[in-house]
């Protein structure tokens, strides 16, 4: 049992980045990422195949695939965002986030298609003894983790931060006091990306093997529920959204013991269901989440 | 010539669902991610009364279409109502999660497998040197009655005059007498209406399965903002031009990407005439 | 003030709600260490394998109930399933492979219906020293060293190619268009069935591979038929080929069409769906268990279906199950390490052969040599995982009813 929590644990680590990472483009920057299935795939797909193609290693893999990932994003925001406006964003997210996910699964030559790419390997995997390996892997995950929501609060706290949040309040005010528009809101996505592509990379090593399935669109219903559950804009809610979510996920593979005469394919469907219902209720009757986002005291 | 005509069945197939988007973007305010999943749901409830209580396809689709603009009014009282003024996303998340729970109903009531109407498919005939068969026709004809149909009532009916008020000024359509809350329950019936229509001519072109709808939200998508979002007439030029430019981009690119196409569209609406080509632009206030 | 106390109460009580779950595996495992044998069965039902799940979790299920009804094994030991959903998805399955085996401690994983979910687990059978049995066709699943640990149950992806393309030249077509979709099982049969072709001097028109869930197939058809091949082998799984078909039909084109009957026939699905217009002519092939063989009509007896009834998928569940059992019980152990040398003891034999999973078990019990015959295949393996001996069938649909034309090896 202890090894399963263990595993869960890693898991919830990089969840958790993926809907830091929406929290902080959305809650913070105002701005709804829909394709971050298709981007969350990219990082974990650039990070794997520069590790297996070009034998670079383990830190400059993921270093170079956050940066991907940061680029892809920032271009998203700037070639969108002369418009400003949130619904299109959302939408060209979307189309965005499938054309990647289309690219993954066709372009067999760089990504083995829908066979995707196997025998990824761990950081360190040589160096370190095998028996406590998996301590060593989950403390780094932890720390990760940590470290990611510690400059998270910075960015936050700082005059980007501030200038984040007037843009979200009301973009049009924030213009005529100074703030520059889509210069803000293309970093804000951007720093989003970065994270978006830390957590593509950690996938890629807990599972060792990626392929397009792992990647649909559920994933975004995922971070989202973690993201508003958690409270959007407080980070260490997001993290408590994101294993909430995973308890629930995991949890409700013991429905069918506890409903008899439910088939196995309607449970899988009634669990997606249960996450859309809780997700708009989550969204009608907690706007603000369960943990409350830090403010200056005014 | 033939993948001229490919690509306008393709299209015209799209424009009923882009219509109700651009009808329900003008009255509410945001892009409806349901969409597609509402698509399938209608698709399924028609297939219910056409296959399993062996009504005809006619029949089954008028009576599915008035119970889903219900049913659509209902969901929306249950959703969308609550969260009336919050900002877009709030309401574009709202849709995604709304999707989620519609298509997974539909799996849960029919099961994953690929289903179709009980209606006789027909071989093609020539016509001008291009194939073309029975069912493509009917959709052509039905989808530009229903065209024009909404155009009249955009137009001229006193329903479509108070929606389009509401889409353009809400307090002031309100300080004019006009029942906003109404007004929105007339347009989800139409929607459905409309919604219910396209999901039986995206149902008899293809299979009925879960996921159907959904495959389409970026093409509806597309031909909605480029046609203008708000703009009847401008859904279905953009459905059209969407649909014949994806068949031609075959000749060029493999087939599978051909799902860029509605999003470079997108992209490219956007940088260069953000409105569409029948929009207005809309000016923050 | 009060605000932090109700929030507080509030996380907590989801907390609670959410995880109460949790403890139901905690419960079962006073059972799993006393007396039952855990299983862990993983299989799509949903995604897009999600058709093919719950016939094969039924065979699993009454296959077990049969072998605890006749006093289970290692004395008396009752076995216990815990089927899960893997829909479909490579992460899902490697997650359920490590509940199953750190949560519920299964030795022996069973199911596996799709090839990223076997190749995403197959790591962590490996390292964890348990059993898994797969139900899928890539290559690359038995390729490299598994250690023993890794059993195909089905016929390797290659081989499907060759016994199509062999069908092909035999029935004397010279141009081929192919298409597939773009799946991990599909291609490498898509490039064997080119292949072939081309080394016997065929001509193959096209070529293309299409996305799942595209919402209009009108384009890939128009270039693949549109080229008027003689034939065109359209691999597909049942939505898309459904949408497919009709299309072709509507187009009104006139190659022949060969395809795979998961998609032509999915048991009467297809047909179902089209209807016979439609569906006329199409060949379909599909390895197949032999349906003349006596274990066969036993597992169709089992799953209380008419003999002429066909299971492509459920009896290699069966057979997963069967096999556990026997190697379990010749080892005298549940431990995977000691089995899983089992296998091609009780499989391949030397033994009496025997078809009958409780006569199995009577045997190996008293200490007698089996050659275990299941109801998918023969059940033999070679060493690296690969079953022997399965053949392929060929059908043609003619007025609304699949008609058997020959059962074939590669």
């Amino acid at each position: 049992m202890l090894s399963f929590i263990i595993l869960m644990s890693l898991v919830i680590c990089f969840s958790a980045i993926l809907a830091l990472a929406l929290n902080f483009q959305w809650g913070l920057g105002g701005m709804i990422n829909f394709g971050l299935a298709g981007l969350y795939a990219l990082g974990a797909y650039a990070c794997a195949i520069l590790i297996l193609k070009l034998n670079i290693n383990f830190f400059w893999s993921t270093i170079l695939s956050m940066l991907l990932v940061s680029l892809v994003c920032a271009l998203i925001s700037i070639v969108t965002l002369r418009v400003s406006e949130e619904d299109y964003f959302a939408i060209v997210t979307l189309g965005v986030g499938e054309m990647l996910r289309l690219i993954a699964l066709n372009e067999d030559w760089l990504t083995g298609g829908a066979l995707g790419l196997t025998g990824i390997p761990r950081p360190l995997s040589d160096s370190i003894p095998a028996d406590i390996y998996i301590y060593v892997f989950l403390a780094t995950y932890v720390f990760i983790l940590l470290i990611c929501i510690f400059l998270l609060n910075i960015i936050a706290r700082s005059a980007f931060g501030r200038s984040m949040r007037a843009i979200r309040e009301d973009d049009v005010v924030a213009v005529t006091l100074g703030k520059n528009l889509l210069w803000t809101r293309a970093r804000i996505f951007a720093v989003g990306g970065l994270l978006i592509g830390l957590a593509g990379s950690m996938h890629a090593f807990y599972y060792q093997y990626i392929d397009p399935t792992q990647f649909s669109n559920i994933v975004v219903a995922y971070a989202i529920m973690a993201v508003i559950a958690g409270g959007k804009g407080s980070h260490f809610g997001v993290v408590i959204g994101s294993i909430l979510i995973m308890i629930l996920l995991e949890g409700s593979r013991f429905l069918k013991e506890i409903i008899p005469g439910l088939g196995s394919d309607q449970l899988s469907a009634v669990r997606i269901i249960i996450i859309g219902v809780g997700l708009i209720l989550v969204l009608i009757y907690k706007p603000n989440g369960f943990v409350k986002e830090y403010r200056l005291n005014a | 010539m033939q993948i001229i005509f490919n690509g306008f069945v393709t299209g015209i197939v799209v424009t009923l669902p882009a219509l109700a988007i651009t009808l329900l973007f003008g009255v509410l305010k945001f892009p409806n991610f349901a969409v597609g999943s509402m698509l399938t749901l209608a698709a399924y409830i028609v297939f219910t009364f056409n296959v399993l209580f062996g009504l005809s396809l006619l029949f089954s689709t008028i009576i599915t279409a008035i119970i889903f603009g219900f049913l659509l009014i209902l969901i929306d009282q249950l959703t969308f109502a609550k969260l009336r003024g919050s900002s877009s996303i709030t309401l574009m998340v709202c849709s995604l999660g709304l999707g989620f729970v519609l298509e997974n109903i539909a799996r849960l009531m029919y099961g994953n497998n690929a289903k179709s109407f009980a209606i006789e498919l027909a071989r093609p005939f020539l016509f001008m040197d291009i194939r073309m068969n029975r069912e493509q026709i009917v959709t052509i004809i039905v989808s530009t009655i229903a065209m024009i149909f909404m155009y009249v009532l955009l137009k001229h009916m006193p329903i479509g005059r108070a929606m389009r008020a509401v889409s353009d000024n809400p307090s002031l359509s309100l300080v004019r007498g006009i029942d906003s809350p109404l007004i929105i329950k007339w347009t989800w019936f139409i929607s459905g209406a409309l919604l219910t229509i396209g999901g039986v001519l995206i149902g008899m072109d293809r299979a009925i399965e879960p996921p159907m709808g959904s495959s389409y939200l970026i093409v509806i998508f597309a031909a909605a903002i480029l046609g203008g979002l708000g703009s009847p007439l401008g859904a279905f030029v953009g459905s059209l031009i969407i649909g014949i430019v994806s068949e031609l981009s075959t000749l060029v690119i493999p087939p599978n990407y051909r799902i860029g196409i509605p999003l470079a569209v997108i992209a490219l609406i956007l940088i260069f005439r953000p409105q569409g080509i029948f929009g207005k632009p809309n000016i923050k206030k | 003030m009060i605000n932090e106390r109700n929030r507080r109460k509030t996380i907590k009580t989801i907390g609670a709600v959410a995880a109460s779950p949790i403890y139901m595996p905690f419960l079962n495992l006073a059972h799993a260490q006393g007396s039952t044998i855990p299983i862990g069965v993983a299989l799509p039902m949903t995604g897009n394998a999600g058709a093919y799940g719950p016939d094969m979790a039924e065979a699993a299920k009454r296959t077990t109930e049969l072998i605890n009804r006749s006093g289970g094994i290692l004395g008396g030991r009752k076995l216990q399933l815990y089927i899960e959903d893997s829909e479909s998805s490579a992460s899902v399955a490697a997650n359920l492979t490590q509940k199953f085996i750190n949560v519920h401690k299964c030795q022996s994983l069973v199911g596996y219906w799709g090839t990223p979910e076997g190749l995403s687990s197959r790591p962590i059978a490996i390292q964890n020293k348990v059993v898994l049995m797969v139900s899928s066709a890539a290559n690359s699943i038995t390729e490299g060293d598994t250690q023993g640990y890794v059993w195909r149950f089905q016929m390797k992806a290659t081989d499907w190619g060759t016994v199509i393309g062999r069908s092909l030249q035999k029935m004397g077509y010279k141009s081929v268009g192919v298409m597939g979709l773009q799946n991990a099982f599909i291609l490498p049969i898509m490039r064997s069935v080119e292949d072939q072709m081309r080394d016997s001097g065929r001509t193959v028109t096209d070529s293309l591979i299409y996305n799942p869930e595209q919402p209009s197939y009108r384009a890939e058809v128009q270039r693949i038929f549109g080229k008027k091949p003689e034939v065109v082998c359209c691999f597909s799984l049942l939505p898309d080929f459904v949408s497919i078909m009709k299309e072709v039909y509507r187009g009104g084109f006139t190659s022949k069409v060969v395809s795979l009957s998961i998609a032509a026939d999915s048991e009467g699905k297809f047909l179902q769906a089209v209807g016979p217009q439609v569906a006329e002519g199409i060949r379909h092939f599909q390895p197949m268990p032999d349906t003349s063989s006596s274990g066969y009509k036993r597992f169709t007896k089992l799953m209380g279906a008419p003999e002429s009834k066909l299971f492509l998928f459920p009896p290699n569940t069966h057979d997963q199950i069967a096999v556990t059992a026997l190697a379990m019980e010749r080892a005298k152990s549940v431990q995977a390490v000691d089995w899983a040398k089992q296998i091609i003891n009780v499989c391949n034999g030397p033994g009496e052969k025997v078809d009958d999973i409780v006569e199995a078990l009577k045997l190996v019990r008293a200490g007698k040599p089996v050659n275990f015959e299941g109801a998918g295949s023969t059940c033999d393996f070679t060493n690296s995982g690969d079953q022997l001996g399965r053949g392929m069938g060929q059908w043609i649909v003619e007025n609304g009813k699949n008609n058997f034309v020959s059962y074939e090896k590669p």
